[in-house]
This record gives C-alpha cells, sequence and structure tokens, in this order.
C-alpha cells in the first residue's frame, strides 16, 4: 500500500503471495521484490526492490544529476522502491539488516489474470528449487 | 489382526498419543513465549560466562513474548540478530534507545539514534563487536529478553538491568507517529 512501488503495485493495496520459506535456504537477489521491516518503526511492514546485495557499490541517488556510490556492508541489503521519486526506502534509512527481511513477492493476486500470470512465471524462472 | 486392532488391543496406544498432543504446544511455546538457551562468547562478561574457560556455558532463559512488543528499557540484556550477518544471534546489552545521543566508547564522538533504533553493546568492551562497531541497530532485530541465569546453579537468577550510563547518554524523545503500527 502507498506509492512507493506504484508501477508494479498499486497505491490503493494490492493482495500479493509472498514465500516466507525460501530465505532459509538462499539469499535474496538483486531484483526481487521483499517485505520487510521498516527500520524506522518496528511495527510496520515495507514492499521494496533489492538493488544491491553485500558488497555491492550501489548509485545513492538515479534522481540527481550529481551521482554518487556508496558500499553495502556485509549482511545487508540496499532497498528501493520503484517509484523513485516518492519512496521512503535506503536513499533515507541507509542499508537494510537482511535479518528484517520477513518474505519475497512470488505473485500479485489481482484481477487482471496476465499480470498475475507473468509475475508468477517470472518468480519461477528464477526460483531456485525450479527443475529447469 | 491388522496393524490398527494390533494398535487399539495395547494399552499403551492412549497415553502415547495424549502425551504427542502436547508436542504442538510445548513447541508453540518455545518459538514464542519461553525458552532455555545457551551463551556463547564473552563478549558479555561479567554477567554471562563470567569464566574464561571455553568449556563452561551460561544457560539463559530467554522471553521471546515480551519482545513482541518493541518496547525496551535501557539496561536490557537482549538477544538480536546480528545485522552484520543475518545468521547469528548476538547477546548484548541496550544502552539508549531512539532519540538518545551516545557518545562511543573510544573518543569523544557523539552519535544520535535515530528513530526505530537502539545502542546496544557488550559487558566487556574489549571483546565485544557492538554498536561501536556497526552503529545503531533497528529494534526489530531484538528477538528476545534474556531474564534469567538457569545454569550453573551456583549463579541461577535473574540478569540485572543496569542504570543507565548518565555519562555517557544524553537521553532525548521521539513522540510516536500515527504511522508506527501499520501493518501492510
Amino acid at each position: 500500500m502507498g506509492p512507493s512501488m506504484l508501477p508494479t503495485f498499486n497505491m490503493t493495496g494490492d493482495i500479493i503471495l509472498a514465500d516466507h520459506i525460501s530465505g532459509y535456504f538462499s539469499e535474496p537477489e538483486i531484483g526481487d521484490v521483499v517485505v520487510c521491516i521498516s527500520p524506522h518503526a518496528p511495527g510496520r511492514a515495507v514492499l521494496k526492490r533489492v538493488v544491491g546485495t553485500p558488497r555491492d557499490s550501489v548509485c545513492f541517488d538515479v534522481t540527481e544529476k550529481e551521482r554518487k556510490y556508496v558500499n553495502v556492508p556485509d549482511g545487508h541489503l540496499w532497498l528501493s522502491g520503484d517509484n523513485m521519486s516518492n519512496s521512503n526506502d535506503s536513499r533515507t534509512y541507509g542499508p537494510v539488516p537482511m535479518g528484517l527481511l520477513r518474505g519475497r513477492v512470488v505473485a500479485r493476486v489481482s484481477k487482471e489474470k496476465k499480470v498475475f500470470f507473468d509475475i508468477l512465471v517470472t518468480y519461477f524462472l528464477s526460483c531456485p528449487f525450479s527443475f529447469w | 489382526m491388522g496393524i490398527f486392532g494390533r494398535l487399539r488391543a495395547s494399552p499403551y496406544t492412549i497415553p502415547t498419543l495424549k502425551a504427542l498432543s502436547w508436542v504442538p504446544v510445548v513447541l508453540f511455546v518455545l518459538e514464542n513465549g519461553v525458552s532455555p538457551s545457551k551463551v556463547e562468547g564473552r563478549s558479555m562478561q561479567p554477567t554471562l560466562n563470567p569464566d574464561s574457560n571455553q568449556m563452561k556455558r551460561d544457560i539463559v532463559l530467554l522471553n521471546k513474548w515480551s519482545a513482541t512488543s518493541h518496547s525496551f528499557q535501557r539496561g536490557q540484556v537482549v538477544v538480536l540478530t546480528s545485522p552484520t550477518n543475518p545468521k547469528r544471534q548476538i547477546t548484548k546489552r541496550i544502552i539508549a534507545l531512539q532519540g538518545d545521543t551516545v557518545k562511543l566508547r573510544q573518543g569523544t564522538e557523539k552519535v544520535y539514534v535515530p528513530k526505530g533504533h537502539c545502542w546496544v553493546e557488550g559487558d566487556e568492551g574489549f571483546h565485544s563487536n557492538d554498536s561501536n562497531l556497526f552503529g545503531p541497530v533497528p529494534i526489530s532485530l531484538i528477538s528476545s529478553i534474556v531474564t534469567h541465569v538457569i545454569w550453573p546453579p551456583s549463579r541461577f537468577g535473574p540478569v540485572e538491568v543496569n542504570g543507565i550510563e548518565s555519562k555517557r547518554v544524553t537521553l532525548g524523545f521521539i513522540p510516536p507517529d500515527s504511522d508506527d503500527d501499520y501493518c501492510w
């Protein structure tokens, strides 16, 4: 819910399918959409996209003209919303510890069946347990 | 006689099934309520593991239920997921909460603890990887509160909550936001 993931997820709220198990076996990859506890408010969960994994050098803010680069420390992730102009993400609270992750988003359960199907296929093609 | 008939005839079947039905209850309490745990390492000396002998480990009682409210006091001993390695659990003492300003253990530099974060340190300053190294940690990384020492029996008793280190910590306050308890 909220405008931060706008092109992918609705502003008024979507029902999503999250996978809480694969985090025990594999580390999140770049491009995954994850559910994560907000570092600023312990009771609040946020939905963001993983942009940097540990030891990456990440562009701090793509929307600015001057590009600064930061290194992601061990055990942290650089998260970012898809809607960069209206998003509270790692630009405000820095790299996020992996211990705050609660799940990986598999699919959006919405009325548009094509979108649901597309996201599901993309997930299973990138899934570490897939057989193909 | 088939296997079910033999089971029904056995006098042990019913008591065994009754005992088995308690397994999920026990698992739930261990996972969400209270559970014993072993403490490794010497970062909490002299409160935990006072012997530097590697064979002797303290067993403590963790309270996971009261950690779910995310409200803690300064001086409590807590168990949290290490921010630098998500597979590791570390035991530290909360020094400062959100809004406070802490002076680093070495040097005079002051650090502000932002909203939703806390400052954790080990009691043994020289052998502890704590907030002096990785900075303030998010409060939701804390999984449980260490309440009692169970083993060894000679030191059985509650873990004491230290007061505020007034020389290093300047208290602050951040008013709660209406957005804080918003879930998904």
